[in-house]
């Protein structure tokens, strides 16, 4: 099985070979559009027993088709000495003289393009289409399907000149590392745990996606690849982040000082702040740079940036007015804060789905979720005009999801800051490890209010499912405290990171923990 | 052909058709690698050409060897899931 094909090809690479091979494949092989689908339907059987199972072939050089386990092909390349077919299956060139598939350079050539050409007609996403989708004939193309990495002849030379590879075996410890406390630095450290194990946040910048704009040394993106570049290095010995440190004092001012700050309004600056210095990473379908800030495509809002419904619901002529809000977390009010939570029975249906323990009427991060989503009256002090009535009238306004981000990061308001008092909201919340975010999407609510109920969760839905993957902790009152994080490592362990002290931990201990921020990464990814 | 065998190649041209029989292979291909069924069968078909010697083994030794084996192990589960995909589709196209 030479790379270079078997010499009895040359009998049939004369006259225009190529086109004819093209059509052979556009045809038979990967038909892309709803015609040549509809020949291939009705063409495709065996010329000899009429079967379309059993391994059809064509063979190239005249219009037969035949079964390969019956040997049907075989009888014909005897009989007229056509030594070439193609498998109509997977598209390979089979040479009765070498009695194998052969692989010809052109011919692989040639079957690339036109199953890239036909994947990008079918538009076959990698997640689940619902059967409905079979319906129209038009598919919009999603794109390339994934294929496997190929290197390039620079790359395999620089895969030479450095010889030395890291190996990632189930239990190493690659990527975990202490960060030193620099003085109540304990909200950044827990912060960058869980960013350096956010996966798409640490393939980006471990690929060296980053093209720096910034003429000046205070590009804090920079200063995160370093980051990562440390953590992965192998080394265990904690990590200073002095630089970064400086870095976000620089261009978050608010954070600045050696007082205890509050860990989501750092994370909230910092993913600010490197959305503002990812301007240069920002290229969008026409090889332009996005020049709107709301709309652009970095990597933080690739990541992080969901989107968030608000329909305001006039009482008197029911018209909605629909808003979509940009969000990178979503702020949960917990029951024991002076706003009301409303009493709920344990076991809902979204508590059931997501598998939360229920401790006799503890509160569950999807009841917190439930309430985040409900229709809440406006009351009669805060009346909307209404586009529809055109006057001032009571409304009810309600949450929901529009779009989910890859990482969905959610803050338990523990921090009562009211007019009132200050003080710390303890109550225990239970969150799962798993999470289906359907209950509060948007198209849910539309489907609920027409009528139909998804009791069942649609296994074909693979796209609201997440899973946990890191947890920010805060210990003591709101005087003095201490932040420490729970990160996910491989795929079922758990690690706590107390600033330079990384130990061990179960899912137990993560689950038991009281939650401030809680990290989610969604299961099921599609190719764009 | 009988009544049998009519069937099949009528469900397989309608599937073919509408683009459902790709649906199909990939929601198959995506099943199969996610339950490490793909791994198991490239480590079975390294074996094979370890006995054979990569010289002289052909793809149709490996076809002889791998399939039983292949066929064995795909999980239930898979199997249920792609029957229900193609039930579905016929209950949607029901004049067939």
């Amino acid at each position: 099985m030479s790379p270079a094909g078997c010499s009895h090809v040359n009998g049939y690479k004369v006259d225009n070979w190529k086109q004819n091979l093209r059509v052979i494949y556009q045809c038979f092989v990967w038909s892309g559009t709803a015609e040549t689908r509809r020949r291939k339907a009705k063409s495709c059987v065996c010329h000899m027993c009429g079967a379309h199972l059993n391994r059809l072939h064509s063979c190239l050089y005249c219009v037969f088709f035949g079964c390969f386990t019956k040997k049907h092909i075989h009888e014909h390349a005897k009989n007229k000495r056509h030594n070439l077919a193609i498998d109509l299956l997977y598209g390979g060139i089979y040479c009765f003289v070498c009695q194998d598939y052969i692989y010809d350079k052109d011919m692989e050539q040639i079957a690339k393009e036109e199953q890239r050409k036909a994947w990008k007609l079918q538009g076959i996403a990698l997640s689940l289409s619902a059967v409905s989708a079979c319906v129209c004939f038009v598919f919009t193309g999603i794109g390339e399907k994934y294929t496997t990495w190929e290197p390039t002849k620079r790359e395999l030379e620089l895969l030479r000149h450095n010889p030395k590879r890291r190996k990632i075996t189930t239990n190493c410890t690659i990527g975990l590392r202490g960060l030193i406390n620099l003085g109540n630095t304990c909200f950044m450290n827990c912060i960058v745990q869980a960013l350096t194990h956010t996966p798409l946040l640490r393939d980006f910048f471990l690929s060296d996606r980053h093209k720096c704009e910034m003429q000046s040394n205070s590009c804090l993106v920079c200063e995160m690849s370093q980051l990562f570049q440390e953590f992965y290095s192998g080394h265990r010995s904690p990590h200073i982040p002095f630089r970064l440190l400086h870095l976000v004092w620089t261009h978050a001012r608010h954070l600045a000082g050696y007082e205890q700050q509050d860990a989501h309004e750092f994370l909230i600056a910092a993913l600010d702040v490197l959305h503002r210095h990812c301007k240069g990473d920002t290229i969008n379908d026409n090889g332009k740079k996005a020049n709107n800030p709301n709309h652009c495509n970095c990597i933080i809002d690739q990541i992080f940036t969901g989107g968030l419904q608000s329909d305001v619901t006039c009482q008197v002529c029911h018209g909605v007015s629909t808003t979509i809000d940009p969000f990178w977390d979503i702020s949960l009010d917990l029951p024991g804060s002076s706003t009301p939570f409303w009493p709920l029975s344990p076991g809902g249906d979204g508590s059931t789905v997501n598998g939360e323990s229920h401790l006799s009427g503890s509160t569950t991060l999807t009841d917190c979720l439930r309430r985040f989503t409900r229709p809440e009256h406006l009351g009669s002090s805060a009346k909307i005009k209404c586009g529809g009535c055109h006057s001032y009238q009571e409304s009810t306004k309600q949450l929901t999801m529009k779009k989910l981000p890859i990482v969905a990061c959610f803050h338990l308001k523990r921090f009562e800051h009211s007019a009132k008092l200050r003080r710390k909201i303890t109550t225990y919340v239970s969150f799962p490890l798993e999470l289906d975010m359907t209950p509060f999407m948007a198209s849910s609510k539309e489907s609920r209010m027409n009528g139909q109920y998804q009791q069942s969760v649609d296994v074909l839905n693979n796209d609201n499912k997440y899973s946990l993957f890191a947890v920010v902790n805060h210990q003591g009152t709101l005087e003095s405290g201490h932040y420490t994080s729970f990160i996910r490592q491989h795929k079922d362990q758990w690690f706590k990171c107390d600033d330079a002290i990384i130990t061990k931990a179960s899912i137990k201990d993560v689950l038991d923990s009281e939650g401030y921020l809680l990290f989610y990464h969604k299961q099921f990814l599609e190719y764009e | 052909m009988n009544k049998d065998s009519q069937m099949r190649a009528a469900i397989n041209q309608k599937l073919i058709e509408m683009g459902e029989r790709e649906r199909l292979k990939e929601l198959l291909r995506t099943k199969l690698v996610e339950c490490g069924w793909k791994d198991q069968m490239k480590a079975h078909c390294k074996d094979v050409i370890r006995e054979k010697g990569l010289e002289h083994v052909t793809v149709e030794d490996l076809v002889t060897e791998v399939t039983p084996k292949g066929r064995a192990l795909v999980p239930d589960s898979v199997k249920k899931e792609l029957l229900q995909r193609i039930r579905a589709f016929l209950a949607q196209h029901a004049t067939l």
